[in-house]
Parts: C-alpha cells; structure tokens; sequence
C-alpha cells in the first residue's frame, strides 16, 4: 500500500516536473522543476529498493548538479532565447536545413520500430512483479564496487580529478 | 501496478521530454538540463531491470557510474557554458558558429 503510494507520488512528481523543465519559459524556474523531476526518480529507486542509488541521487543532483546549472543560469544572465534562423518564406523561425529534417525523419522511423518492439513485449514485462523483499543493498554494493569493478571504480576517480581541472582551466578569466 | 511496464513507460516519456528539450530549447543551460533528463532515464532502466530481470546488483553500479559521469560533464559543460559567455556575451545556441564548415 505505502509502496503504491510511494510510486504513484514519484511517478506524478517525474513525469510533472519533466513536463514543466520543457515548457517553462523561465530558465530558473526551469532549473527548479529538474529539481523536484530528480527527487520524483530518487523516489522511484526507492520503490524499486536501491536505497544506496537514491540517496546518492538526492546528494549528487540535488545537492550538486541542479546548485552548478543554477549558479551558471545566474552568472549567464538567465534569458530564454528563440531560434534566430527563419525559414524559406520568413514566417516562422526554424532549425537546421534538409539534410537535418531528412537524419530527423530516419531517427524517427527507427524510434517508433524501436518502441514498437517494446509495447508487443509489454504484457510480458508487466507480468514481471516487484516480489517486494527489500534489503539494504549498500554492504554488498561496496563489496561489488572494491572488487568486480575495481577498475571502473579508479577510472571514474581519474574522469573526476581530470573534469574538475578542465573545468578550471576552461572557465578561468584570461587578460588579453 | 509496480511492475517492469510501469518503469520502462516513465523513462521513456522521461527520454522524449529530455530529447525535445534538447531540440527546441535555444539555451545552452537549458540544453544541460535536457542531457540531464535523458541520462536519468537511462539509469531508472539499469536499476529497474536489475529489479525485476537480473536480480543482482550490477544495475546500481552502472546507475552510480552514470550519475558520477553526469556530474563530470555538468562541471565541464557549464564551464564551457561560462567561457562562451565571455567570448560572446551570450548563450544562444545559434551564436556558436565558430566551428562551422
């Protein structure tokens, strides 16, 4: 019951948020509905009991990412823009040229087959129940992280140290 | 009603809300913030096949290596972002031309 509850909140508070990311003129206001968007899919790891996944999620996003895209919004000016290029007749802005509508089309084709194939199994993957046994996954995802995925574990550690000086020397002010 | 169906339906409209984000946004933060969608649906998949198919844990690693390669290029996106301001004065995506052709 709690755990219906909890998905259907999470589910609401996702889709809501993404919805308002898109919409929203404002691009601060935009940053905040991301904001409560990533609280709705930490809910859903939640429900599906990867408490160590949530919690990660609510520190890095919360905590993190959405504070960093809210201080460039602050440092950039915060405007929201339209498409400057016009199309043949000059009556309506548009994007990209016939080469960009053609690739636009392809992908398209191969989403809608794509998602085809998912919506003939979905009466097989709704079969798949949650079996609703939760335990705390954080013993055996440190055990994991230390031994199977040692490298990948000490690479990311090298990814970080190499975006956090990439980050300084790109946005550090240069005199001319 | 918690079932596979019910995650992967979410994190497709989540994938399309991001993807169109991507594509009729003119803001270069406005396109992160896009990217950031798209890369959560990505990982709401990991973890919930590793729910309901796999039974172990080898989703959330790959959800946890995807929220720290999120933050990564946040950090160094929004730099680039900065940067760009100050060559430019703006964030219009339409203003970065100076790798065309």
């Amino acid at each position: 019951m709690f755990l219906n509850l909890l998905f259907i909140a999470s589910a609401i508070l996702t889709i809501l948020g993404a919805v308002l990311v898109l919409t929203t003129k404002n691009i601060m206001h935009s940053c905040v509905f991301l904001l409560t968007s990533l609280i709705g899919i930490a809910g859903l790891y939640a429900t599906l009991g990867a408490d160590f996944v949530a919690v990660t999620q609510v520190m890095v996003y919360v905590g993190g990412v959405v504070i960093l895209m809210l201080f460039a919004v602050m440092l950039t000016g915060g405007k929201d823009f339209v498409s400057k290029a016009q199309n043949l007749l000059g009556l309506a802005p548009t994007m990209g040229n016939a080469f960009t509508y053609v690739m636009a089309s392809f992908v398209g084709v191969v989403f809608i087959l794509t998602n085809i194939q998912l919506i003939k199994r979905l009466g097989e993957f709704s079969k798949l129940k949650n079996n609703g046994s939760f335990v705390s996954t954080v013993n055996e995802l440190g055990m994991l992280l230390v031994k199977d995925h040692i490298l990948a574990f000490e690479i990311s550690s090298v990814l970080l140290l190499g975006a956090l000086v990439g980050a300084a020397i790109i946005a550090r002010p240069r005199k001319q | 009603m918690i079932s596979l169906a019910s995650y992967l339906i979410i994190s497709i409209i989540l994938f399309v809300i991001g993807l169109m984000v991507m594509i009729a946004r003119k803001n270069i933060v406005a396109i992160l913030l896009g990217i950031e969608l798209i890369l959560n649906a990505a990982a709401l998949n990991f973890v919930a096949y590793s729910k309901f198919v796999t039974n172990n844990l080898d989703g959330h690693i790959f959800a946890l290596f995807i929220i720290v390669v999120a933050a990564a290029e946040a950090a160094v996106g929004l730099a680039i972002v900065i940067r760009f301001f100050q060559l430019k004065e703006t964030i219009h995506i339409d203003e970065a031309t100076q790798l065309r052709n």
